[in-house]
């Protein structure tokens, strides 16, 4: 192990950390064409993931001195490679893992040391101190439109939420059970992101293979089994598949337009999806919820990028599924409100997996952006 | 500030369960002699472990948050020795080793002590992989063996083994900023031996010799042979995906492996294949060697990490008996069985408890005027006019409460 303990320390070690000393000013010269030295200036040298990661920071643009210090500091999270040593600076010795040239690394491991810090800055973002919005009011007056909200996750939730701070929360006895739906391939990405958000989702592929090999659509997104199911407990004339959003204010007993789900990229979604963990052992649950979905979130979705599709492959699984449960729809005579072939997959562009470089891109932006202005730093409300 | 901090980091399959167990129950019997063993859960130090490393384990990490400095500040706020133990600790980056040893009061005046409990390749990396197997893992023992091996050591589990297991890099990283006599090495004894020699050499390193400790094993992680392993592995086949971890730990690593299973000792044991014992022999001598010219306190014998000779009868867990398998799966069946009448009994008590508050409820839920009003809509919803008057109602209602 290189360390400041090693008076004057070896060519190879003052190498290192002239370039350690070099990211800290803002330099962008990659390892491998380093040349300069400097003594040590610290227990041990950062490890050659944290260093990579800063030095693409300081090529996308100026980090602050509390952020350069917290890469440094930082180690990735969870399981997976070590810290690593550069190749050049340490005799590689007969234990522990081999040094490596940080230009080598894939984006993904630079990734997981941008998770950590990430998720120390959404930890310490300090939310509205106000009550869940589906907890405040008054009751509700036995004349007002009763609905409850159940399919899409994605878009019921965002329904439920926008309709919460109008007032109008759903339930209540004889309540109209809005079965909200999409087409089936934006319903499989809904489903994906809603557990990003919630309980935690493997990867975008692994979680959709699964799904096709068992043949069987999700069950969060699963419109016939909902349909079913609320038929069988409400009745079918208490049950409406909403395939139309702008029927939907209307039928929850509103009339403004509700704002549209929010729009999670593929990369933001995955990143979400590494950063949530992690958060998890900075947050209570419930905090932890709320600030993936009020601090994370809206950031994520800011930043743009193409939507989260499925691959080309699947798409004839996808096509042959979503037409089956619009026949099966139509055949039962659920009271449909809008077009019954919005059931189907429509031509979309956008990206068919989330890419590790674009994730990297996103991950050291964000990190770049800092906490936004209107969250202000504060650890002390965790 | 504690004057004297002993930091026990592994590694695993070592007795360290045993080793948290005796300490967690003795608490205020220590406590009586000037140690501290902070935990108000037996699990207390795990969490904190996984806080240090922010390494999420299964959801159990959400009851983690803080759990690190929380431990810390009861190690600072002693003024005597504390013990903190847990070997998934090992595996932690220089940068985590950094601020646990700062936290721990090291460089303010605190002597912090290393200790490693250690024991041969050719236990440790079959049980390794049934660890694994115990965390929901389908891998075969082949390919763990290979991922192991492979001198890339890019894998999750290359990465996790190497990082639980290589005893020079895990006292690079711990043991940097010690004095190698402030760094303790405890072996495990050979298997044959004297049950009660590795607690006395656990006690030895922890000053314990003068405190008359209980030491009774209420938890402990025991071992599983080759059917049951192989059994294990096929049930998180055919269950990972509809079993949640919550649900994993208690039915199948505790009811099922831990409580069940383990108890069949005399099924053939988990070793290394015949093939595999030259490597790890030399992996080992290497490590005694440097181990030794590094000057550190060994509590028992370098020897001890030769490992024992390869059996002569290997039994591989990837082709088992089948009729072994049989006979462990019945026993799990059994158990899952009993298991389902102990809650189906809780259930039935439950429903009775449940009937009895709903009627309670149905006393006294409604208020009358809520009654009467709900009453009324419902006659006006029942004719033409009345949904009608209902309608205007609404679009009144509607427009006057749209500013609210």
């Amino acid at each position: 192990m290189t360390s400041a303990g090693t008076p004057g320390g070896t060519s190879g070690e003052r190498r290192a950390w002239g370039w350690v000393t070099s990211l800290r000013k803002g330099g962008t010269t990659p390892w491998a064409a380093w040349t300069g030295e400097a003594e040590a200036r610290g227990r041990v040298l950062p490890g050659a993931q944290q260093l990579e990661l800063l030095r693409r920071l300081n090529e996308a643009g100026r980090p602050e001195p509390q952020l350069v210090r917290r890469v440094l500091e930082a180690s990735a999270p969870g399981r997976g490679r070590p810290d690593l040593e550069l190749v050049g600076a340490v005799d590689p010795g007969p234990f522990g893992p081999r040094p490596v040239d940080p230009a080598d690394l894939p984006d993904d491991e630079l990734v997981r040391v941008a998770t950590s810090v990430l998720a120390e800055d959404l930890a310490a973002t300090a939310l509205p101190d106000h009550a869940d919005p589906a907890r405040r009011g008054p009751g509700r007056p036995p004349w007002r439109r009763r609905f409850r909200l159940v399919g899409d996750p994605w878009l019921a939730d965002a329904a439920r939420h926008a309709l919460a701070e109008r007032g109008r929360h759903p339930g209540g006895r004889g309540a109209t059970v809005l079965v909200l739906a999409d087409d089936l391939a934006t319903m499989l990405t809904d489903a994906w992101r809603s557990r990003v958000l919630g309980e935690g989702a493997p990867p975008w592929r692994d979680w959709l293979d699964d799904a096709v090999s068992r043949d069987r659509v999700p069950p969060r997104v699963d419109v016939l089994r909902a349909l079913r199911t609320w038929s069988d407990r409400v009745g079918c004339d208490r049950v409406r598949l909403v395939l139309d959003p702008a029927a939907l204010p209307r039928l929850a007993g509103t009339r403004r337009p509700l704002p549209p789900a929010p729009a999670l990229p593929a990369d933001g979604a995955e990143l979400a999806r590494r950063t949530a963990p992690v958060l998890g052992l900075l947050a209570l649950p419930e905090r932890r919820a709320r600030l993936l979905r009020e601090a994370l979130l809206p950031r994520l979705v800011a930043a743009g990028g193409p939507p989260l599709g499925v691959p080309a492959e699947l798409e004839g699984w996808v096509h042959d599924r979503a037409e089956w449960v619009r026949r099966e729809v139509l055949a039962a005579g659920y009271p449909v409100v809008g077009d019954v072939d919005r059931l189907l997959p429509r031509v979309r562009e956008g990206a068919r997996e989330p890419s590790d470089a674009g994730v990297l891109d996103l991950a050291v932006r964000l990190l770049l952006a800092g906490a936004s202005q209107d969250h202000q730093r504060g650890s002390e409300d965790r | 500030m504690s004057a004297k901090v002993l930091l026990h980091v592994g590694t695993p399959k070592t007795g360290t369960s045993y080793v948290q167990d005796v300490l967690f129950r003795n608490q205020r019997l220590l406590a009586e002699h000037g140690i501290l063993y902070p935990a108000d859960r037996f699990d207390a130090h795990f969490l904190a472990a996984l806080d240090l490393m922010r390494l999420p384990w299964g959801g159990l990490e959400t009851e983690a948050v803080g759990a690190w400095d929380r431990l810390a500040e009861r190690v600072r706020e002693h003024r005597g020795t504390a013990i903190v133990s847990h070997e998934i600790l090992a595996t932690a980056s220089r940068s985590q080793v950094g601020r646990a040893l700062e936290s721990l009061g090291h460089g303010s005046g605190t002597e912090v002590h290393l200790v490693l409990s250690v024991r041969d390749l050719v236990r440790q990396i079959p049980a390794e992989w049934q660890e694994n197997v115990k965390h929901r893992s389908t891998l075969s023992y082949a390919a763990f063996l290979e991922q192991v091996r492979d001198p890339a050591r890019e894998s999750r589990i290359a990465t996790w083994f190497w990082g639980v297991q290589e005893i020079p890099d895990i006292l690079d990283r711990w043991g940097h900023d010690l004095p190698p006599e402030r760094v303790h090495l405890v072996t495990v004894p050979p298997p044959g031996g004297a049950p009660e020699l590795l607690w006395q050499r656990f006690s030895r390193v922890f000053g314990l010799g003068d405190v008359d400790l209980d030491l009774h094993a209420e938890r402990a992680n025991p071992s599983l042979g080759v059917p049951e392993t192989a059994l294990l592995r096929r049930v998180n086949r055919a269950a990972n995906k509809v079993v949640e971890p919550a649900h994993y730990r208690p039915l199948v690593r505790e009811l099922l492996a831990h409580q069940t299973l383990s108890r069949r000792i005399r099924s053939p044991r988990l070793a290394l294949p015949p093939a595999v014992h030259p490597w790890a022999q030399q992996l080992a001598a290497a490590w005694s060697e440097e181990v030794a010219r590094r000057g550190y306190d060994v509590v028992g014998d370098l020897a001890d990490l030769a490992g024992a000779p390869p059996l002569s009868r290997w039994s591989d867990p990837d082709r088992p008996a089948e009729k072994q398998v049989a006979g462990a799966a019945v026993d799990a069946i059994k158990a899952l069985l009993l298991e389902n009448v102990r809650l189906r009994e809780e259930e039935a008590r439950l429903h009775g408890e449940l009937d009895e508050a709903r009627r309670a409820l149905d006393r006294s839920y409604l208020r009358p005027s809520y009654r009467l009003r709900e009453k009324l809509v419902r006659r006006l919803q029942g004719g033409r006019a009345g949904r009608g008057a209902l309608a205007v109602y609404r679009r009144l209602r509607g427009r006057s409460s749209r500013s609210a």
